[in-house]
């Protein structure tokens, strides 16, 4: 996919296959030299002598796309690199080398007011540690984006209060972020950065400080939320789980390179570098496969079952009962037009199957 | 090149000045004369005696209170008009080395004959605690009736602050061979003094202090001790061997220099002024005695003794 | 013995110390006291200093730039400079802001003379602002405190306000009010300002914090001559004292405060679209008000600190009142003035601390009334407070309006009460009291003072900068060297070491009683909250006040001082052993619990060493105060840095004396300071709490 970027500079037209953020190419570079070295390198960075200069790479060559309402997401272990490409994208830390293309204009360019009304009226941020400010309340916090950029308090308030319903927190308007827990707060969080109505919805492992059986809830919620919305997204989390549960695509990180950028299927089913693999292994495949992603072709027969599943079911839903039909199943897609077959092989396959990366994963696990 | 940074500085100076400075008069200027007020009774009602008798003359008058040995400075650079209890011996540096600097000028002696000397309280004399006092060769025979718990055995001469007379008594007792008998101890200040006197008093206790006359301290009887007279040159500072007591001092009014151009009214009345002893005394007593407030008992005063400063405003 | 070779490997620092100890005491007795030794006493290399920065700061203040302008009033050319003219402009500005405070509350002429003149004052008597009733002033001031806080806070300033007037301080309390007032809020904005720019440039702290470190550890007396010189004398010097006292700390916190916002709110702020101003007025500041607030307090404090030394160089109200009762040695009225002094240190930090926590409604449907509910009770208040006067203009005949205004000292009074307690104290108490004095003073104080003073100077050279090596290595022993050598090369080394003397003695009993109080007080939460009360209250009651009853009890001796020193310096050890030992984890102390140990052993082998840092900075503190109450004991009478300090009011090379017997002070603070410090960071880390 790092190829076919090359085209996308021609950011006249304004259509729906224009991505709404876009990343080329994208280097962050810590180190005291790194500007020296920057000056020597003429633009080809060699990242063998910038280390040698005591450079570290934050983001290695980081190249990707978001298109209008869809969710990519970051993953990767921490110091990898995710959170401060993140920051690139959103432009709190400065980029070294690269570009970054939001709805076509240059990111990077931008001077501090260009940015300024950028964030204001297109971009909504949720942290981790949910970063709200001690001193408002929740209504106000939620309402502090809006009054920054000049709205009346009148407006502002209202606004904050939708949001306010919209994420659940009827009634505490007027506690302060101390008083309330950790899912709570970052209840607040979403509010207040969906309070501008943003395109762009970045989120720094919004979940990841809030225990897990909230954290399921809030995923839930968070799912729900994006039902509504349809926000274009950039999500990072270190949770491999949580990827797949919610991106429609996930970008692998290790040490600032993207080891792959892909579809949570494809991934699990085509893992394209062992680091990948890794975290792949133990990933319930059922959970995560549709039926579309493992049927095979129609071919001769056409005694099928009566059953038909549909072609984005997760296999976890059809399992037992594909299982419990001696026929193959016919999958078939929005138009009910059969596009496929699921045998109980195939699906058994899935539940017990044991594939070549069994024994590399046992092995490494030996190693360690 | 430095008469550019002289027009320059004059141009800012100019600006800053304008915020300032008013019309002029031939007249008393309608300018508030600054007094100060010092943490002594009878300072602060003869600040308030005083600004009456400016007030009577039509004049304006502002207290502001400032540290006893720094007003020479403020009334040099003009923060402050006057002051009326310029003490030879305690405050005697500070305003010469104010006036030799310029600004300031002396507005004449008051008539009340001052002493600033060691002494003892009156029941000292009364209960015979040291037999021959106030002659100071007494002392020879009773230094354990003066020694306190860090004499060492010695007899201790409590000296009012070393800013007063810097080694003045020290030097004294040597010269007057009493080295080995007494030793010299400097008091912080004022409230030191009054606080030992008193406590001293309570329990009947021999001390020996620094005092001076006029004070309130005279109501309650103190003795200053006689020693060999002073004489012009006996001092150690102009050549002598110190061996000698305190001379009767004078009772100084100093005064900004622009003061008798800009409240040339005022100034007459103020360079007239002179308190003998006894008004000193009893402006004092007023408050510490009868315990009026400050500005009551300048009132009383005032109103009591018109006859007094009449005279001087005419 | 092998158990103790044993042990010494183990602790290496016992050893360095003990051969430290072995060499200071071989110094000590070898080295010949003579003067021209220099071993035993450094030449006076710096004695010309005083002497060149007093000359150079009247050259530039009288004689740099001159200027020549013609003075109406005494139809002359005056010749005057422009640091002056710039200083006095300084000063009448400041000057005005609080005649102005103080003319809405006492009445007065000055502001209408600042816009006009004073012939215009002179020939219309009625260009006069009236005093507002006393009641008035209260009643707002109570509306304040519950619109702010609520209800006790209102009552608080009830009590607060009725005391003063009752007692017949309202005009000395006003006085002073006007100029905190003014110097508290200056403090604040100057403080948050320099914190901020510091914040944002490595440099200027860089270049700051050692100034700061200069400037809390000097004692106030000795700026206020040049203070006296730049600015000159009044109720505006001696707000400028104050703010030059009272900011250090508020720059400290606000770093502080602003350092400790974790960078997630700073990017959710950028986020949020903030720009630069933004980013700073309501994220940063507004996250990092804890500090900030803990700044306020400790601002407000510290002017009430300065209200009786701002009197030595003009400030009008009731510092200098109460420094005129204790020359009268009237104990009580000086004990009414100072509870004043608190109660107003109370009141406006409780205020602003209410203020800083007010919450808006914003969905409360309000009817113009409620909505401006406050503003229309304080108007209510000052129409009755009025009529109320003018009713008490009808009852009262003696020429005291008491609901208008109850003149000073023509209230309430408990003197009575308080005078005859010292007094029964000081005739009960005397003779017993006396053997103590007497024996302290031979058995203790003077083989103390002897020793200090028979230290040659290489010896005690050796001593410190060893001890700061084994603490902090080179780097602190290098510091500590260079602080002491400054003052081994005035000409007041054997003065310092008085002041040494006594500080030490000091702090080693303060931190003993402040230790032991303060875990004592820690083990319960009301006898927690009730000590840090007294620790306020003590820090802002004028020191002066227990100066004069120490005196009669004691004399004019370095006991006086040092019970003096005692009380003050006891504050901060108290303090900071509550502190930290409140905040040692309630785990560590159940655990302690679980595995058997007594309540003792938990003290001693839990609590103390965790909370062994905190305590440290305590020591720290008690260390300047110790310092800053030795050098005001010289109004007792000492022979030490202080008295000098004091002398050099009047002094010929006054400014000069002053800031280097400040700096010499300072020094052996800092000193101090860089080894306690260095310490407890050093334990921080080993208890893995930096």
């Amino acid at each position: 996919m790092t190829n076919e970027t090359s085209n996308s500079t021609d950011t006249s037209t304004d259509n729906d296959d224009q991505p709404v953020i876009k990343c080329d190419g994208v280097y962050k570079i810590f180190g005291e030299n790194t500007e020296e070295m920057m000056a020597k390198s003429n633009g080809n960075i060699d990242v063998e002598k910038f280390e040698d200069a005591g450079c570290i790479f934050g983001v290695n060559n980081a190249s990707l796309e978001v298109h209008k309402g869809e969710m990519l997401i970051v993953m990767g272990l921490s110091g990898s690199g995710k959170s401060t490409l993140l920051r690139c994208i959103s432009r709190l830390t400065n980029t070294t080398a690269g570009s970054i293309f939001i709805d076509g204009e240059d990111l990077l360019a931008m001077d501090a007011k260009e940015l300024t009304q950028l964030r204001r009226n297109k971009m909504g941020m949720v942290f981790q540690s949910f970063a709200l400010l001690p001193h408002k309340t929740v209504l106000e916090n939620i309402a502090f984006p809006l009054q920054v950029k000049g709205t009346s308090t009148q407006d502002s308030m209202k606004r904050a209060m939708d949001m306010i319903n919209l994420v659940g927190l009827t009634g505490r308007e007027n506690y302060f972020p101390r008083q309330l827990s950790g899912g709570q707060q970052q209840r607040v969080g979403i509010a207040r950065s969906l309070a501008v109505e943003p395109d762009i919805w970045f989120l720094d492992e919004p979940f990841s400080a809030l225990d897990p059986l909230i954290r399921k809830e809030m995923q839930d919620e968070f799912l729900r939320l994006q039902e509504m919305l349809n926000k274009t997204i950039l999500f990072v989390t270190h949770d491999f789980d949580e990827a797949l549960r919610l991106a429609d695509r996930i970008a692998i990180m290790k040490d600032g390179v993207i080891e792959q950028c892909d579809t949570p299927a494809n991934i699990v089913l085509h893992p394209a570098t062992e680091y990948v693999a890794k975290f792949t292994n133990d990933v319930p495949r059922e959970k995560v496969l549709t039926c579309g992603n493992i049927m095979e072709e129609v071919g001769t027969t056409s005694d099928f079952s009566e059953i038909k599943v549909p072609r984005d079911a997760v296999i976890e839903t059809v399992a037992e009962a594909v299982l419990n039909e001696p026929k193959s199943v016919a999958v078939i897609d929005d138009n009910d037009d059969t596009i496929g077959v699921l045998n109980r092989k195939s699906i058994i396959h899935i539940l017990f199957g044991k594939d070549d990366s069994e024994t590399l994963s046992t092995n490494q696990a030996a190693g360690e | 090149m430095f008469s550019i940074t002289k027009t320059l500085g004059a141009i800012i100076a100019g600006a800053v000045l304008a915020f300032g400075s008013s019309a002029a008069i031939a007249k008393d200027s309608s300018k508030p004369i600054v007094i100060p007020t010092h943490n002594w009774s009878s300072q602060v009602v003869m600040a308030y005696v005083i600004g009456g008798i400016f007030e009577s003359l039509g004049d304006n008058v502002e207290y502001k209170p400032a540290d006893s040995q720094a007003v020479y400075e403020a009334i040099r650079l003009g923060d402050i008009t006057i002051s009326h209890e310029v003490w030879q011996s305690t405050f005697g540096k500070s305003f010469y080395k104010a006036m030799s600097k310029g600004g300031v000028i002396d507005a004449g002696t008051h008539a009340a004959a001052t002493l600033e000397e060691m002494g003892v309280p009156q029941y000292v004399i009364d209960d015979n605690l040291c037999p021959g006092l106030p002659n100071w060769e007494a002392l020879k025979n009773c230094k354990g009736v003066f020694a306190t718990a860090d004499s060492g055995g010695k007899g201790r001469w409590l000296e009012g602050p070393q800013s007063w007379h810097g080694d003045l008594m020290p030097v004294r007792v040597n010269a007057l061979g009493l080295g080995n008998d007494y030793v010299v101890k400097f008091a912080g200040g004022a409230d030191a003094i009054w606080a030992e006197l008193a406590s001293a008093k309570k329990e009947g206790r021999g001390i020996i202090t620094f005092n001076w006359t006029p004070n309130f301290t005279d109501a309650e009887g103190f003795v200053f001790i006689e020693f060999p007279p002073y004489t012009d040159g006996c001092r150690v500072a102009d050549g002598g061997d110190g061996s000698c007591g305190s001379p009767k001092g004078w009772l100084k009014k100093a005064a900004n220099y622009k003061f008798p151009k800009t409240h040339p009214a005022a100034y007459k009345a103020f360079s007239k002024i002179s308190f003998t002893t006894t008004q000193v005394g009893q402006m004092a007593a007023l408050v510490d005695v009868d315990k009026l407030s400050h500005q009551d008992a300048a009132k009383k005063w005032l109103a009591e003794n018109e006859d007094v400063w009449k005279p001087f405003t005419r | 013995m092998n158990h103790l070779t044993g042990h010494l490997a183990r602790h290496p620092k016992l050893v360095q110390f003990a051969a430290l100890l072995a060499v200071f005491f071989v110094l000590y007795f070898s080295i010949d006291p003579s003067e021209n030794n220099i071993l035993w006493r450094l030449p006076a290399f710096l004695a010309a200093v005083p002497e060149m920065l007093n000359n150079s700061v009247e050259f530039i203040m009288f004689e740099w730039l001159p200027i020549e302008t013609y003075n109406v009033e005494i139809e002359d050319y005056e010749t005057s400079a422009l640091m002056i003219e710039i200083t006095r402009a300084i000063s009448r500005s400041v000057l005005f802001c609080i005649e102005f405070i103080r003319e809405i509350l006492i009445g007065g002429q000055k502001t209408i003379v600042a816009f006009t003149s004073w012939d215009f004052v002179s020939e219309n008597k009625w260009a006069r602002w009236p005093a507002l009733p006393w009641t008035v002033v209260a009643g707002v001031a109570i509306t304040l405190g519950y619109a702010l806080s609520g209800r006790w806070l209102a009552i608080l300033v009830g009590c607060a306000t009725s005391y003063i007037a009752v007692f017949g301080q309202w005009e000395p309390a006003m006085e002073t009010l006007s100029f905190v007032l003014i110097a508290a809020p200056l403090s604040v904005v100057l403080g948050v300002f320099l914190g901020v720019v510091a914040f944002k440039s490595q440099k200027f702290e860089t270049v700051l914090m050692p100034l700061l470190n200069v400037a809390q550890t000097m004692p106030h007396f000795s700026y206020l001559v040049p203070v006296t010189v730049f600015f000159g004398v009044g109720d505006h010097a001696g707000a400028i004292a104050t703010v030059i006292f009272a900011t250090p700390p508020m720059i400290r916190l606000t770093l502080l405060g602003l350092k400790g916002v974790s960078p997630e709110v700073l990017e959710a702020g950028m986020m949020n679209g903030c720009n630069k101003v933004q980013l700073m007025f309501k994220v940063l500041i507004p996250t990092a008000r804890h500090d900030i607030l803990v700044g306020v307090n400790q601002v407000i404090m510290q002017c009430l600190a300065m209200a009786v030394i701002a009197s030595f160089i003009g400030a009008k109200g009731l510092g200098f009142n109460l420094l005129l009762a204790l020359n009268q040695l009237r104990i009580g009225q000086a004990l009414e003035l100072g509870i004043c002094i608190v109660l107003i240190a109370v009141v406006l930090e409780k205020l602003s601390l209410g203020w800083a926590n007010k919450q808006i409604d914003y969905f409360a449907d309000l009817s113009f009334v409620e909505r401006h509910k406050y503003p229309l009770i304080m108007g209510g208040i000052l129409v009755a407070g009025v009529v109320l006067a003018s009713i008490g203009g009808l009852i009262f005949k003696d020429g005291i309006n008491y609901f208008y205004l109850i003149p000073h000292n023509k209230g309430l009074t408990t003197e009575l009460f308080w005078q005859s307690g010292v007094d029964w104290i000081v005739d009960n108490c005397y003779s017993s009291l006396q053997v103590f004095n007497v024996g302290l003073i031979v058995n203790v104080l003077v083989p103390m003072k002897n020793a200090y003073l028979g230290m040659p100077v290489v010896a005690t050279f050796v001593l410190v900068m060893g001890i700061a090596y084994i603490v902090g290595g080179l780097r602190s022993a290098l510091v500590v060297g260079g602080l002491l050598l400054f003052i081994a090369s005035t000409e007041w080394w054997d003065r310092a070491l008085i002041t040494a003397y006594m500080s030490t003695f000091g702090v080693i009993i303060s931190a003993t009683i402040g230790l032991i109080s303060g875990s004592l007080c820690a083990q319960n939460k009301f006898a927690t909250k009730g000590i840090l009360l007294v620790c306020d209250t003590f820090q802002t009651f004028p020191s002066f006040i227990y100066l004069i009853p120490v005196i009669m009890l004691f004399g004019v001796t370095d006991t006086s001082v040092l019970i003096a020193v005692i009380i003050y310096a006891t504050i901060p050890a108290t303090r900071y052993t509550v502190e930290g030992l409140s905040n040692v984890p309630q785990s560590l102390q159940d655990a302690g619990t679980m595995s058997g140990v007594s309540r003792f052993q938990r003290w001693i082998q839990i609590e103390l060493p965790l909370a062994f840092p905190h305590i440290m900075l305590g020591i720290n503190q008690t260390v300047v105060f110790a310092l800053f109450m030795v050098i005001i004991g010289a109004m007792i009478g000492t022979d030490d840095l202080g008295q000098l300090i004091l002398k050099s009011l009047s002094d010929e090379f006054g400014i000069g004396n002053g800031l280097m017997l400040g700096l010499c002070v300072a020094f052996i603070g800092l000193a101090v300071d860089q080894i306690l410090r260095t310490w407890a960071n050093e334990r921080k880390k080993a208890l893995g709490v930096a």
